[in-house]
């Protein structure tokens, strides 16, 4: 009956969907597609047995497919799944799937973006404070004027630990947000440390040992250095990078990945 | 192809895309559509003829972007076809440009991609002839064509 499935995660969204395979014991690969993003889920006798998204396999790809609010879907019967990379109980797993997405929503209604500047605030939330160490060392650098992409960036760490670091700090009464526009409207994001990684090991794929040299001279073309490179021009850097790639199907490999890091770069902010 | 349509689409500041073929027919586009098909068509055609004049000027291109106060039109040719890309001015043009890229690889690797575009094969220089263009696109192309030196006669 599941032949030829195809449909709208808007109209059915995957958990009703899923559930309505596991029931009818079905076996089989559930494509997904939401705008560039693809991935897959597969089936075994009506139980979830693997995922893909991207690089990511496992129930981290299922929670994060699960994430997708609208999409394409097919279902493809009986084909089978590469290997098995879940062992938790479907049940299990929408349930964190649900967890997660609550948590997402959690944060971003404190940590709308990462262009937010956070600062301390004024009243001390109660006579004694307690605080580890690593959050203090994050405290004692709000200066309340970098943003906290600024922050993330000078200490080396990913947004999304940031966010969830500040998301802490701020139920503990201990910072306020402020939106970027009131404070520095002139101050752009910045690619930060995390970006250059990524870019770094695409380019070795891609075109050998020479990555570190191509990137530095790439963006001084742009007008820019590492520390100052601005994440709306992450791009337009990866464009003209890609132009020095001879052969076209490392050209397109490239362009794959960086699309895919420029994709999660836009949902993270 | 639809689906690499579906792709570009997605893209923030896209409103849409089609293909045209070197006779300027719509060999497919997103849907909804995101111009009349006779637009599409007419876009297909003078831009294919574009594409002629710049490689007979010794110019060739293979992309050209059309910026307008309202909205911007990137044109990827293909050779055996043209891609149009219709954004807002705005638009994040090197994400749309690697996209196009990624999609027209794509559909070079795809059977079925491949098989839509031989159906349409047709030679782009018969955009230009002394039948279908008017006169002063005539002369003009004459000029073209003798090494940019009017003729007297």
């Amino acid at each position: 009956m599941a032949e030829g499935l195809t449909g709208s995660l808007a109209q059915l969204p995957l958990v009703d969907l899923l559930k309505m395979l596991a029931a009818g014991g079905q076996t089989g690969r559930l494509e997904l597609t939401s705008g560039l993003d693809q991935g897959a889920v597969y089936l075994a006798h009506g139980e979830l047995v693997h995922a893909e998204s991207d690089m990511i396999t496992g129930e981290a790809a299922f929670v994060r497919l699960a994430g997708w609010p609208s999409g394409q879907f097919r279902f493809d019967p009986q084909v089978q799944a590469p290997r098995r990379s879940i062992e938790k109980p479907m049940d299990r797993l929408l349930a964190d799937s649900a967890r997660a997405a609550s948590e997402r929503e959690a944060l971003r209604r404190v940590v709308p973006n990462m262009d937010v500047v956070p600062r301390l605030a004024k009243k001390a939330p109660g006579p004694t404070i307690t605080i580890d160490g690593a959050d203090w060392e994050l405290l004692a650098s709000v200066d309340g004027e970098s943003t906290a992409a600024q922050m993330a960036s000078a200490r080396g760490i990913e947004d999304i630990d940031m966010a969830k670091t500040l998301y802490r700090l701020k139920l503990a009464g201990l910072v306020e947000m402020a939106m970027v526009q009131a404070a520095a409207p002139q101050q752009r994001a910045l690619a930060g440390p995390g970006f250059f990684q990524a870019l770094t090991s695409a380019i070795a794929e891609a075109m050998g040992p020479l990555a570190e040299i191509i990137i530095d001279d790439a963006v001084e073309d742009l007008g820019f250095n590492r520390a100052t490179f601005p994440r709306d021009a992450v791009a337009a850097l990866a464009e003209r990078i890609s132009g020095e790639i001879r052969e076209p199907e490392k050209r397109v490999r490239f362009q794959q990945t960086m699309l895919q890091l420029l994709r999660a770069g836009q949902q993270a902010a | 192809m639809e689906k690499g349509l579906e792709q570009v689409g997605a893209l923030p500041g896209v409103g849409g895309s089609f293909l045209c073929d070197n006779k300027g027919e719509v060999i497919v586009s997103s849907d909804p559509a995101v111009l009349a098909t006779v637009t599409m068509s007419t876009i297909g055609r003078e831009v294919g003829r574009v594409f002629v004049a710049l490689e007979t000027a010794k110019q060739p291109a293979d992309r050209i972007d059309f910026v307008y106060n309202s909205w911007r039109l990137l044109a990827q040719d293909m050779r055996t076809a043209v891609f149009f890309v219709v954004c807002q001015p705005e638009v994040d043009m090197a994400i749309v440009r690697m996209t196009v890229e990624v999609v027209i690889a794509g559909w070079r690797k795809d059977a079925n991609a491949q098989k839509r575009l031989h159906r349409h094969q047709a030679e782009r220089a018969a955009l230009v002839s002394r039948a279908v263009l008017d006169q002063g696109s005539w002369s003009s192309w004459t000029v073209l064509t003798s090494g940019g030196q009017p003729s007297l006669g």
